[in-house]
């Protein structure tokens, strides 16, 4: 022993040294202080100095599909300015139905990844069990002829795949190596097994039902599984008032129980408080009304200001009955203020302008720019990245150098895809936000210095972005996106107006209120109810005016039922029971799981169990909606499941992800498939946006987790 | 009088090589004993006998008088014994309530639909942990906010919700600043103050001394001594733990390096 510490002793002897010097240290405060660290109770504050309160907004800013849920609305929104007719309830009906598979795996895929483990067989799991039921129906039995009848085959392959699923489990478990080598082998197991299977008992490859020696059942399961209805007659033209009603009633009770999750709530409530709701209400409603029944743009804005003014009158009145005043706070401005606030400024009269100027009712689907200029800027671009690696490589620049030319290379590419309506779209929508970003940072930084310039400054938000609405609406060549435009617009002022408002009148929480925090949280999820089924009727139905040129038959498959289902029920599972948080706890640290009594290995084996289910079942829809399966089908599919778990916020190291989200993603992704030929874009495109679809996710999600582990 | 839980003459072995000889402790409610030693002193293998992870080859395990030997670790846990691992402790990007909760949850509802009883968990997390002086403003929070010492205090008030009669802290401030040690030491007057007996593992007398009321000195598995705290003082821990002499000729050699450089 004592050669080896010769060698590192004059590193040691410092270490020790400093270390005496420390316990001497110690003891002498010890002494000095009596029993200081032992004897005096914690003292608010001193410990939890980081055990900061998160409003409600915070927190759902930290939820892992916040940045599914934007991503779904911009891609919605992109292909509904580029494409004819993506916004119908033809070709949402289609979209939901290419999700409804993708998304039934991806949704189980998500469980299995937040508790920490991959399922590379999950696609080929599908084919196997569509195969299995084929197989036992056609080849089991008296030489080739009837098989096993349907209710037999059906439950035998369920027990087939759970058996699959707890050999991957018990797999992982046993052997402790990672999950993505043994489902590998299982992943090339099945692949031989089916092809195997299928050559040798029908000598071809592909496993087709035989009508004429049909085995009992096919049309009892084929209901279940592949039901339909052709809807010929889903026009209604009372779409958009329903519609009207539920985005208000459900806006209106987010509102409100974002505010009531917020705020301090007082002891003693000013008696003028309910009076004033009242009055606000009253003429909120009054508004409404005249605004549906009157014409003409002055009564419009007459009527429509009246309707913003009671609501905010509301607001305020809600808040003297519930709320504590806000203390006011005045001291000088932060210098970095102005700079955001002109830059918030600049950067929204450049969304305007560039919007004005290339506006045009030009639909063409090829290249903004044409070829040759294109190609250049393209050369640029590429020279502009080689060079920046090479400076990068000798030391002579930074390390991100190289994005300036990926951002030159970006422009030809963008002018390449889309459409002069989608790029003056996209532009506008971009410079916009974030002049409209800049401007609400900047008022943030000011509520510490000064709550009523921070008032101000939020009111002087809401001016600028009624102008740009107005401005929009005066454009109007009457394309349905200008009204549509400056209504939302006009909508987001009001919330900030609102928002500015209510924080300069009353104190925001800095404590715990579980009672608020539930009460709160139950008016919320009432009113995202009524905004997910307002948003269900606008894309499911159509109005007697688009119905002349859009409409057809529009089949309607039970598969998105299935869908509905299994992501409810995953959601439930997930976040309301034990085995829920399990899944997080496993994924997240399986040796403190393990530590507190989990019991890591049923949880996980559970978990696989709940994939090769979820396999099963997109196997039986696709063997009874095509009464065929290719012994390759599904396979390779398992990637598209977990891009769009990631899409939807799983993290690929696990303890962090949500159902809602993965649901999203496969959404995501069938909207971009379906988008794509609705825009007439060449189809071949959509691995180019689906791979930055996924970079960019996987950015927000680190920054996600990052705040939620921040804040 | 029957201590409510003592060691005697506690050995273990691994084949041939003596992991722990002979080692005589005994632990009160209200009390906290500190086992002391360096590296390869026995420590682990010591609180690993008290968790059921590994069982004692002699002597006598005696809790509330009775002879005992774990089986496993739920058989200990089951009998108020619970240990708190330095870094097994929590799942960081779970919230305090989910975490505080592992493993036991509160269940509300008829099966199939049983569901977490959250408003529940919620309120009894904020309480317990208001009752170790840490005011929880959001139970949603993940633990991953918290600093190492507070991480240590979710673990200490689950422990001691849930029953523990016995709290064994492997180690509680080896990773922490001399702040945040402060910290985990309140937390371990705290649990001690409710009633709880209290076993802290440390190599770092200065740790150990101003909250300690009895300690255990190991040294490559041997005892070197169990007194009560008026039978020491906290320099005699140190060259003890040290191995007394062992530290003197350190300290020796140290200030002759040390000159040599000023020269």
């Amino acid at each position: 022993m004592s050669d080896t510490t010769t060698t590192t002793s004059a590193a040691q002897s410092a270490d020790v040294s400093e270390e005496l010097e420390e316990l001497e240290d110690l003891a002498a405060t010890q002494e000095g202080g009596g029993d200081d660290a032992a004897g005096t109770p914690p003292e608010d504050g001193a410990a939890d100095e980081r055990l900061n309160f998160r409003g409600p907004i915070q927190r759902l800013l930290t939820r892992p599909e916040i940045g599914a849920l934007a991503g779904a609305a911009a891609v919605w929104t992109l292909f509904w300015l580029v494409g004819g007719n993506f916004g119908t309830a033809g070709a949402t009906a289609n979209f939901l139905d290419v999700s409804s598979t993708l998304g039934i795996m991806s949704v189980a895929v998500a469980l299995l990844m937040i508790g920490g483990e991959f399922d590379l067989s999950s696609g080929s799991m599908t084919g196997a069990t569509a195969i299995f039921v084929l197989l036992v129906t056609t080849q089991v039995g008296e030489l080739g002829g009837a098989g096993l009848g349907y209710h037999l085959a059906i439950p035998l392959s369920l027990m087939f795949a759970l058996g699959i699923g707890w050999f991957n489990g018990a797999m992982v478990e046993r052997t402790s190596l990672p999950s993505f080598i043994v489902t590998l082998a299982t992943f090339f197991i099945l692949i031989g097994a089916k092809l195997g299977f299928a050559k040798r008992l029908t000598d071809k490859v592909i496993v087709a039902r035989d009508e004429d020696a049909d085995p009992e059942g096919w049309e009892f399961w084929s209901n279940i599984f592949a039901g339909q209805w052709r809807a010929q007659d889903n026009v209604w033209a009372q779409r958009d008032t329903v519609w009207a009603i539920l985005m208000i009633v459900g806006g209106a009770l987010l509102i409100l129980g974002t505010i009531y999750m917020t705020f301090n709530r007082t002891k003693k409530m000013n008696p003028a408080g309910p009076v004033v709701f009242a009055v606000g209400i009253a003429g909120s409603i009054a508004g409404f009304l005249l605004l549906l029944t009157t014409d003409g743009v002055t009564n419009n804005i007459i009527w429509g200001v009246l309707t913003a003014a009671g609501a905010l009158v509301a607001a305020i009145g809600f808040g003297l009955a519930n709320f504590d005043r806000a203390v006011p706070v005045s001291g000088a401005m932060p210098a970095q203020v102005p700079k955001m606030f002109f830059g918030g400024l600049i950067s929204l009269s450049a969304g305007v302008v560039l919007g004005l100027i290339i506006m045009s009712d030009n639909e063409e689907s090829i290249g903004l720019l044409g070829g040759g200029f294109a190609r250049t800027v393209f050369f640029v671009g590429l020279v502009v990245v080689g060079l920046a690696a090479l400076a990068v490589a000798a030391g002579k620049a930074p390390p991100s150098a190289p994005l300036i030319g990926v951002a030159i290379l970006a422009v030809p590419t963008f002018t390449f895809l889309t459409t002069v309506q989608g790029a003056r779209a996209i532009l506008f929508a971009g410079l916009v936000l974030i002049g409209t970003a800049l401007m609400l940072a900047a008022a943030s930084q000011l509520r510490s210095a000064s709550s009523s310039l921070a008032m101000m400054l939020g009111l002087a938000t809401v001016g600028v972005l009624t102008v740009v609405a107005f401005i929009i609406r005066s454009q109007g060549t009457g394309r349905q996106i200008r009204v549509e435009l400056f209504t939302s617009i006009l909508i987001g002022a009001f919330l900030i107006g609102l928002g500015a408002i209510m924080t300069f009148l009353f104190q925001k929480r800095t404590g715990p209120d579980i009672a608020a925090d539930r009460l709160g949280g139950i008016v919320n999820s009432f009113g995202f109810v009524a905004l997910a089924v307002a948003t269900l009727i606008r894309l499911l139905f159509i109005i007697p005016e688009q119905a002349g040129t859009n409409v057809g038959s529009i089949p309607l498959r039970i598969s998105v039922l299935w869908f509905a289902v299994v992501v409810i029920g995953a959601t439930f599972v997930l976040e309301k029971t034990k085995f829920g948080s399990w899944i997080y706890a496993v994924g997240g640290n399986t040796n403190a799981a393990r530590s507190v009594g989990v019991p890591a290995a049923r949880t996980k084996t559970s978990l696989f169990m709940i994939v090769s289910s979820a396999a099963w079942l997109v196997g039986m829809l696709t063997a009874f909606r095509f009464e065929s399966v290719q012994a390759n089908v599904g396979d390779g599919l398992e990637f598209n499941y977990i891009i769009a778990a990631v899409v939807g916020g799983c993290l690929l190291t696990g303890g962090y992800g949500s159902t809602i989200g993965a649901a999203i993603g496969a959404i995501i992704f069938a909207m971009i498939r379906s988008g794509i030929g609705f825009a007439g874009w060449d189809s071949n495109w959509q691995f180019l946006i689906l791979g930055a679809l996924l970079l960019g996710a996987v950015i927000v999600n680190n920054s996600i987790r990052q705040r939620a582990l921040n804040s | 009088m029957t201590e409510f839980l003592e060691l005697r003459g506690i050995s273990k072995f691994y084949g041939n090589i003596v992991a722990l000889q002979n080692v005589t402790t005994t632990v009160n409610p209200g009390e906290v004993t500190c086992v002391l030693g360096d590296n390869g002193a026995g420590k682990s293998t010591f609180i690993k006998i008290l968790a059921g992870v590994h069982q004692h080859d002699d002597g006598e395990f005696l809790l509330e008088g009775d002879a005992v030997k774990f089986e496993s670790p739920r058989e200990a846990l089951d009998k108020g014994i619970a240990t708190v691992y330095q870094d097994l402790a929590m799942v960081p990007l779970m919230s305090i309530w989910r975490n505080f909760f592992l493993g036991a949850e509160p269940t509300t509802g008829v099966w199939p639909f049983r569901w977490v009883d959250k408003a529940k968990a919620m309120k009894i997390a904020v309480e317990e942990m208001g009752k170790m002086g840490i005011d929880v403003r959001d139970p949603e929070q993940p633990v991953g906010t918290l600093s190492g010492g507070e991480r240590q205090s979710v673990a200490i008030a689950r422990a001691a919700y849930f029953g523990a009669k016995v709290l064994i802290l492997d180690e509680p401030t080896s990773a922490l600043g001399v702040k945040q040690s402060g910290v985990v030491l309140r937390y371990i007057v705290e649990a001690r103050n409710r009633g709880l007996a209290v076993i802290f593992i440390t190599h770092n007398p200065a740790h150990a001394y101003p909250v300690g009321d009895r300690f255990l000195i190991l040294n490559r598995g041997q005892s070197l001594g169990n007194f009560a705290k008026e039978e020491v003082t906290q320099q005699e821990l140190t060259q003890l733990m040290a191995g007394g002499a062992e530290l003197e000729e350190l300290q020796e050699e140290l200030s002759a390096a040390i000159s040599g450089v000023d020269k």
